[in-house]
């Protein structure tokens, strides 16, 4: 029997902790009311000068949205090494963050396994790595700071500012000021997921790589499912009906793309703008809830992501003709 | 500046009314899990794989009320 260290819960203690908060977040919003924050649907540029210039596709400015994505990296990183801290340490059973991604990775496998069968091995590596990084990214919306710490930008539509202590400022909300123009938040970290350009990013990706999956289990053989005359000469009127659906595939394809990306930038973008809201009409308490749902939303996108681009390499990688076999055996 | 309230009258209206695609995306949710529960209640054993195929019907239904939320909001932050 392996010997568990059984901590007490410190009822006593954290329900003050708890109270407290809440206690603190009614001053903190009586002291400075909340302001529903600007909200912009491309990334705000944090740089004024661009990084970079390239020839055709244009210049590069250092996004809020790009430091996210650095942040997701280093997460993603940093859980990779504590993995393999944990599991190098020789115990049979993993105990912490590598028993956590152990949990995530046989539930990611085990499915893998049913709808994908001997070819599990080759498409695990996509599912589980858009799930890891996907789900790191969605989570980030959860960080108090994230979306709400930045640099001050002047705008039309902005609010009054006022001193705190040092060079650090806040906005108040102030009607005098609306009319001619006054400063809004220009956050450093603004969740990754709620940039087109990465969901899109993602998306390509997933669906190029499933085309050279497929290419690489059925050869030249997989075009056919395009480009269908297979049946064109020899059976006149559904040979035309088999041509024509070949050619749905082809958009099929495309539009797997779009509802890969939109789904997941639509989920978290909305997600965020939501908080934002309750955040402005509730400031005390109520957010807690919202965070919650967004913790599962955060979750069921990363997953559904993952899982809806096994699906798809799976049935690439399996043509018709070998789908009948493994019906029959 | 009647111009201006014309064009923010004609957004929200415009959102609004993008947002009525969210209604087939609902009922669409509803009878996936409602099929998906049955299956469940008579064939407990095989929850594990019904729970992942109502995951996917429920994300593919979903697709089509996000469209709409992203349409709505281009329509109201973008343009």
């Amino acid at each position: 029997m392996e010997e568990t260290k059984k901590k007490g819960w410190r009822w006593g203690v954290n329900r003050w902790f708890v109270l407290l908060f809440i206690v603190l977040g009614y001053f903190a919003a009586r002291a400075y009311p909340p302001i529903q924050p600007h909200v912009q649907l491309p990334a705000e540029r944090l740089s004024h000068t661009p990084l970079f210039t390239l020839p055709v596709i244009g210049e590069f400015y250092l996004t809020n949205t790009l430091v996210a994505l650095l942040l997701v990296d280093l997460i993603v990183i940093l859980i990779a090494l504590a993995v393999r801290r944990g599991a190098s340490r020789g115990t049979l059973v993993l105990s912490g963050m590598a028993a956590a991604v152990e949990a995530l990775l046989e539930a990611i496998y085990n499915i893998t396994e049913t709808t994908a069968g001997k070819r599990a091995r080759q498409i695990f590596p996509w599912f589980a790595t858009i799930t890891l990084m996907v789900l790191v990214a969605n989570w980030m919306e959860l960080i108090p700071g994230v979306d709400s710490i930045g640099w001050l930008e002047h705008s039309e539509h902005g609010y009054a500012v006022k001193e705190l202590f040092g060079n650090v400022a806040t906005i108040v909300k102030s009607e005098a000021e609306h009319g001619e123009g006054g400063f809004v938040v220009v956050p450093f970290v603004r969740v990754v997921s709620t940039d087109l350009n990465f969901t899109v990013a993602l998306a390509l990706l997933s669906v190029f790589f499933t085309q050279i999956i497929g290419i690489k289990a059925l050869g030249g053989h997989y075009f056919s499912k395009f480009w269908n005359t297979k049946t064109l000469f020899s059976k006149p009127i559904f040979g035309v009906i088999d041509f024509a659906v070949g050619l749905l595939e082809i958009i099929s394809e495309i539009s797997k793309i779009l509802s890969f990306s939109f789904r997941l930038f639509g989920n978290i973008f909305a997600g965020s703008v939501l908080l934002f809201v309750i955040g402005s009409l509730v400031p005390v308490f109520a957010q807690s809830a919202f965070l919650l749902l967004e913790f599962f939303v955060g979750l069921i996108q990363a997953i559904v992501f993952g899982m809806l681009t096994m699906t798809f390499m799976a049935q690439a990688a399996q043509g018709h003709g070998e789908h009948h076999e493994e019906a029959h055996a | 500046m009647e111009l201006e309230a014309a064009r923010i009258l004609g957004k929200l209206i415009g959102a609004g009314l993008a947002m009525i695609g969210a209604i087939g995306a609902g009922a669409g949710i509803g009878i996936v899990t409602s099929g998906a529960v049955q299956a469940m209640g008579r064939n407990p054993d095989a929850s594990g794989n019904i729970q992942t195929n109502m995951i996917l019907g429920i994300a593919f239904a979903e697709a089509v009320a996000i469209y709409c939320l992203v349409v709505a909001l281009l329509i109201l932050f973008v343009f």
